[in-house]
């Protein structure tokens, strides 16, 4: 039964790097933009859930209602400020990535400024607790963790699917021309799409903040590995990003098991070489030329 | 009053040079134009100037006398002005069906829009057969359907249409003609811009000579045809007619 232990482990850091990935791919596939400072803004969400905790015992699972908002809001505005006057320049590509590693760094800055550069982790009452179901485990933590992602993911598909502003974003992700010869406006959907990315990266960092210490520093390991899960998707596709995270979580849990946790991040940088020198496009993304 | 004035505009893209130089001209209801010129003369740039995706630099771009300087490309579409852009900009990964729904974005009445998705299908009876097809299997002059059908969708006031022949074998490309000789009676102002020069003046009323960013001349569709100093001096080899057209 060892084994059905080990996925459920990988199926439940699965579930919030599925989340943590959608939100970067999403932003790829209205904007073209890699966000690499996704990671970063999932730490600032974990810091701010830290700040909330220990000084108004807000439960990190609450405090969700306060880093969503905010991020979203900080999403939107970073947007309409910083990206607009790139969008005529020839480099917009290359501009962005300069652009979002600038964000990353200064995010990184403010907060070890503030917070210093130690080990900080948030514990509620259920970080050090499990749920037994028979001979399997599961930390509580992250069965909570877990259960909230998979549940923001289908708020996502629902907006996604069944909203005017959820179609217009499926359409500027086909096609940005199209949609903008069939009357979306593209500016709107792209403010709107970078809002739901760090909405998302928000609640990542809530989720992250009782399940793993953190540091300012560590959003670098993070986003290499978002980058990996996006990668092996295939980048813009959200199912495509869901899909290469619970596969490769799962597949980090069996190297945990077998080799020791030492070598679970190389399954992450592995996957993504491979992926590069095998098949650029991904499982389910569509080829893109830049 | 013209149903669209095009006032002295100068256009370039990004930091580089005008495009157009100074551009003037009248677009009236009702009545439908060709614009014919050497590559680089800036037909398609016009076109891109007048559906808001290019903000002029100097000049006015006015809908109904009123300026639409700085009114982006949805604004335009709600104005009623469409474009159909040269690479046909569909979404291949839909269906027809869904692709012409798409054309509807902006209308939020859904009779409505299913009430126009069936005027579409009446006007292209073969996207109504293809409907559940992927778009981006079709063939091309199929795509080029789709392009039309979709810009019907709004019931636009004005459709500006960009090399629909390209790419297309002459007896589909006379296909898509006789489609946009039918927009007039639907009562929509078209404006075609078109590489084939004989095959796009015969499809329209007026045309518009263009050369260096500026309108050179302009006139009754068939006097332009008729005319063999105009055809020297600006249609050059396009006039010839092709083998086959």
């Amino acid at each position: 039964m060892q084994w059905v232990q080990i996925l459920v482990l990988g199926l439940l850091l699965g579930g919030v790097y599925a989340m943590m990935a959608s939100g970067l791919t999403l932003l790829f596939g209205v904007m073209r933009v890699v966000n690499l400072a996704h990671a970063a803004f999932i730490l600032l969400a974990a810091y701010v859930t830290y700040t909330l905790f220990e000084n108004l015992a807000m439960d990190p699972m609450v405090s969700l209602v306060v880093t969503m908002p905010l991020m979203f809001g900080l999403g939107v505005a970073l947007y309409l400020i910083l990206f607009p006057r790139l969008e005529a320049s020839p480099r917009y590509v290359e501009m962005t990535v300069l652009l979002t590693f600038g964000l990353a760094l200064i995010v990184e800055g403010m907060l070890t400024f503030v917070f210093t550069g130690i080990f900080r982790s948030v514990r509620p009452v259920y970080s050090s607790t499990a749920i037994n179901l028979g001979e399997i485990f599961m930390p509580t933590s992250q069965f909570y963790a877990s259960t909230i992602s998979f549940g923001l993911l289908m708020v996502l598909w629902a907006v996604l699917r069944f909203t005017k502003t959820g179609t217009a974003i499926r359409a500027t992700m086909q096609n940005r021309s199209a949609a903008q010869i069939v009357g979306v406006n593209v500016r709107r959907v792209s403010a709107i799409s970078f809002g739901i990315g760090m909405a998302l990266a928000g609640a990542a960092g809530s989720l992250l903040s009782f399940m793993f210490p953190f540091f300012p520093a560590r959003h670098w390991q993070w986003v290499a590995l978002l980058l990996a899960l996006i990668v092996l998707g295939g980048m813009g596709s959200i199912k495509g990003a869901v899909i290469g995270a619970l596969l490769l979580a799962i597949a980090s849990a069996f190297v945990t098991d077998l080799f020791g946790p030492t070598w679970s991040p190389i399954t992450f940088y592995l996957t993504l070489f491979l992926i590069l020198m095998l098949k650029p496009e991904g499982l389910f993304g569509a080829k893109v030329r830049l | 009053m013209p149903l669209l004035e095009v006032d002295n505009v100068v256009v370039g893209y990004g930091a580089g040079p005008d495009i157009l130089t100074g551009l003037s001209l009248n677009i009236e209801e009702g009545t439908s134009y060709c614009i014919v010129g050497p590559n680089g003369a800036g037909k398609s740039t016009l076109l891109r100037c007048i559906a808001g995706f290019l903000p002029p630099r100097v000049g006015e771009v006015r809908l109904d006398g009123a300026r639409m300087n700085g009114s982006r490309p949805d604004q335009m579409l709600a104005a009623g002005v469409c474009l159909v852009p040269q690479d046909a900009s569909l979404f291949a990964g839909l269906t027809v069906k869904e692709n012409l729904v798409m054309g509807g974005y902006l209308i939020e009445d859904r009779s409505l829009l299913h009430e126009r998705l069936e005027t579409v299908y009446e006007t292209f009876p073969v996207l109504a057969e293809r409907k559940t097809q992927h778009a981006g299997t079709l063939s091309g002059g199929e795509q080029q359907m789709v392009t039309l059908g979709r810009a019907l969708m709004i019931e636009p006031r004005m459709v500006m249409i960009d090399e629909p022949s390209l790419g297309l074998a002459p007896m589909i490309a006379d296909q898509i003609f006789e489609k946009i000789t039918g927009f007039k009676d639907l009562g929509i102002t078209v404006v075609l811009v078109e590489q084939n020069a004989v095959k796009g003046l015969e499809t329209v009323d007026w045309g518009l000579v263009l050369d260096l960013g500026s309108l050179e001349f302009e006139g009754p569709a068939d006097g332009i045809l008729a005319d063999p100093r105009i055809r020297d001096l600006y249609l050059g080899k396009a006039m010839t007619p092709r083998e086959g057209a």
